[in-house]
């Protein structure tokens, strides 16, 4: 039998809720190591797709291999060397942080598991540690969780959103632990409603919707497969997306919230004709900027919604 | 796993002084508000039946001493000869508006004279305890002034004591078995279904689930740990009620097995709920639906004689009847609405088959 170097393989999972396809034939695996990102809007199916992995939910069809265990049959060998981390942040509400985490921690007998003060440093809640978890902000609770996600030292975790919520300084902070992870040759699978981190960490994207997976790649090969342009976006109260169209290099155009975006294969000649329209008197443009191709470029135009709808 | 999930739990269940309050202060609230009402001040005098079916003169020895001066600061004594008048005094015990019925049978002095022992009966109604002790130690000691001007070696009277159920309002002794009976109920239903949905709603059961922590480690703790608490709760009550109020406990081993078979069965009871409600607010809905029909219709603050005849078939399908019965039987010797055996019986059944039940119907998320 071949040794497998897949954390993950999924083959065709479906999930169906009534006439709803909550997953609908999901096919991917996940390299050991890697830090694997899936990306989609609200309802997609990503977090039903992780929680079947996970073993909390059971498949209607298909087939999961975890760490090279079977899910649901090695189920509990599986939750050994694994770490969750759920979308719903609650603990116990009357318990301290320190007590959820020596908690925790006496789950995983077959393991053993990180010191309590070291998973409190890692997520930064040293000045929580003694506070109850009812009285922690929604950023604060959310910490906590990806704190009881690393409680066994997991070969494989799992963070639903892990950032939500969280202040810039704490999504950084969460950014290094990714990465730390990744270091000792751990394996992530994440969501996120941020792009950039998104392409900030991870190895491989996953985007889904509507319980399929529309396109899997690095982020740069996902932004170089639908962009060869350069977006040049600017603030104007005119909206006419066929004027805009019509000029010259401009490949596409969008019009929102008064805030147009133009994708453009030839930057000189686009950016002339529009500085010929504000000297025209026709346009004023303000809050001009231009950039390269994102990943929520590639979004939207993959699943016409944009991710924090 | 079980020990640090029960810590945790039992942590939750300290700080939360809601619940606390509910489970803990309450029904200590409750015994001594009724304790102040019921358990009556000293220096009454009791009414009293004088029955004597004896024509002989040890029968008129004691008529005239129960009528005497010393006997009428205790006693207001209705004499009579007559059978019939012995079978009205008795209604009117039950009915609550004689304290006590006195009999002295037909072939009293007949006995006496030819030396063996006769018994004086005396009907009260035995659930109020502090009453009861009182009256059986004023009729005692009247005998035994009599006893002492028989000649002869032992003495041939002896006082019986009948117990009846009475329809009367209840004194404190009749009502700290049923608090009791009736905070392992309210302990089993608002502390075991509302936390658990709780804990269903806010996902932490989910959370739970992705550990390699047993599901079966969650229940036993969460049963362990409403256990404790029912121990502690029944410690409170019982303490209360004796040193308070002088309520003791005729057989505090059997009472300590009921405590426990009652908490049981409301901790699977409530687990019922927690498998049958969708949300919080259905929960405390059913809860409040079985708490309420129980607290009125169970025989904890009125004796299921004086209910109305149509209740019957709702009184006999409560379990907390049977709990409070058994409770009162053991704690204070009343006369039984069912054998205890019955009440054991119902009990466990009940228990079982929610137990059951809930194992079958819970769901995690």
């Amino acid at each position: 039998m071949a040794v497998t170097t897949d954390a993950i393989r999924v083959e065709d999972l479906k999930k169906h809720y009534g006439q709803t396809k909550a997953v609908d034939g999901i096919t991917f695996a996940v390299q050991a190591g890697e830090i694997f990102g899936m990306l989609g809007p609200n309802g997609a199916g990503k977090s039903t797709t992780i929680e079947m992995i996970e073993g909390l939910r059971q498949p209607d069809a298909g087939g999961i291999e975890v760490l090279g265990l079977q899910q649901p049959r090695e189920a509990n060998a599986i939750k050994e060397r694994i770490g969750t981390q759920l979308q719903t942040s609650e603990m116990y509400p009357l318990l301290s942080v320190t007590e959820i985490i020596n908690l925790f921690r006496t789950f995983y007998r077959g393991r053993p598991t990180l010191p309590t003060e070291h998973l409190i440093h890692l997520v930064g809640l040293e000045e929580k540690r003694d506070t109850r978890s009812k009285q922690l902000s929604g950023g604060q609770k959310q910490r906590l969780s990806v704190a009881l996600a690393l409680v066994n030292d997991p070969d494989l975790v799992f963070l639903d959103e892990p950032t939500t919520g969280m202040d810039p300084q704490a999504r950084r902070q969460l950014w290094d632990v990714v990465r730390d992870m990744k270091a000792r040759g751990k394996t992530v699978l994440m969501t996120t409603h941020y792009m950039d981190e998104a392409q900030e960490l991870c190895d491989r994207i996953a985007i889904v919707d509507h319980g399929k997976i529309l396109e899997l790649d690095t982020p740069n090969a996902l932004i170089h497969k639908f962009f060869h342009d350069v977006a040049i976006e600017f603030a104007d109260g005119a909206t006419d997306v066929a004027t805009y169209q019509a000029m010259p290099g401009v490949i596409n155009a969008d019009v929102a919230n008064g805030r147009v975006t133009l994708h453009s294969t030839d930057v000189p000649r686009t950016m002339g004709a529009l500085l010929a329209r504000e000297g025209d008197g026709q346009a004023n443009f303000s809050d001009l900027n231009v950039r390269n191709a994102t990943l929520e470029d590639v979004f939207l135009k993959l699943t016409g919604r944009a991710l924090r709808d | 796993m079980v020990w640090s999930l029960y810590i945790a739990s039992l942590k939750e269940y300290l700080r939360d002084r809601m619940t606390l309050f509910w489970t803990l202060a309450f029904p200590v609230i409750f015994i001594v508000i009724f304790g102040l009402i019921f358990s009556g001040g000293g220096g009454n005098t009791y009414s009293v039946a004088l029955v004597n079916l004896d024509t002989g003169s040890a029968g008129a020895q004691m008529v005239s001493a129960f009528n005497s001066d010393s006997a009428k600061k205790y006693l207001s004594v209705k004499n009579t000869t007559s059978v019939t008048d012995q079978n009205h005094y008795q209604d009117q015990l039950k009915a609550g508006k004689l304290d006590m019925v006195i009999v002295l049978p037909p072939d009293l002095s007949q006995h006496i004279s030819a030396g063996q022992p006769s018994d004086v009966q005396v009907y009260l109604d035995g659930t109020k305890q502090t009453q009861a002790s009182i009256m059986t130690g004023i009729v005692t000691s009247f005998v035994t002034s009599i006893n002492n001007t028989i000649p002869g070696r032992a003495p041939l009277l002896n006082v019986a004591q009948v117990s009846v159920n009475t329809t009367t309002l209840n004194t404190i002794d009749y009502l700290v078995p049923g608090i009791l009976a009736m905070s392992l109920m309210q302990l089993g239903l608002f502390g075991t279904a509302l936390p658990l949905v709780s804990l269903r709603e806010r996902k932490i059961l989910r959370r739970l689930g992705a550990t390699p922590l047993p599901r079966s480690a969650v229940l036993v703790s969460q049963v362990l740990l409403r256990l404790t608490i029912s121990v502690f709760q029944t410690g409170i009550i019982i303490g209360i009620g004796y040193f308070a109020f002088g309520v003791a406990i005729a057989h505090p081993l059997t009472t300590a097995l009921i405590a426990v078979l009652g908490a049981l069965m409301f901790i699977s009871i409530g687990y019922l709920i927690a498998s049958i409600a969708r949300s919080q607010e259905s929960a405390n809905g059913i809860t409040q639906a079985v708490n309420f029909p129980m607290l009125f219709l169970s025989g904890i603050f009125f004796p299921l004689a004086a209910l109305p005849s149509f209740l019957g078939v709702i009184v006999k399908a409560l379990p907390l009847t049977y709990l409070a019965d058994a409770m009162r039987q053991a704690m204070i010797n009343s006369t039984p609405d069912f054998p205890l055996t019955v009440d054991l019986l119902v009990v466990v059944a009940w228990m079982v088959v929610c137990g059951f039940l809930s194992v079958r119907f819970f769901r995690w998320e």
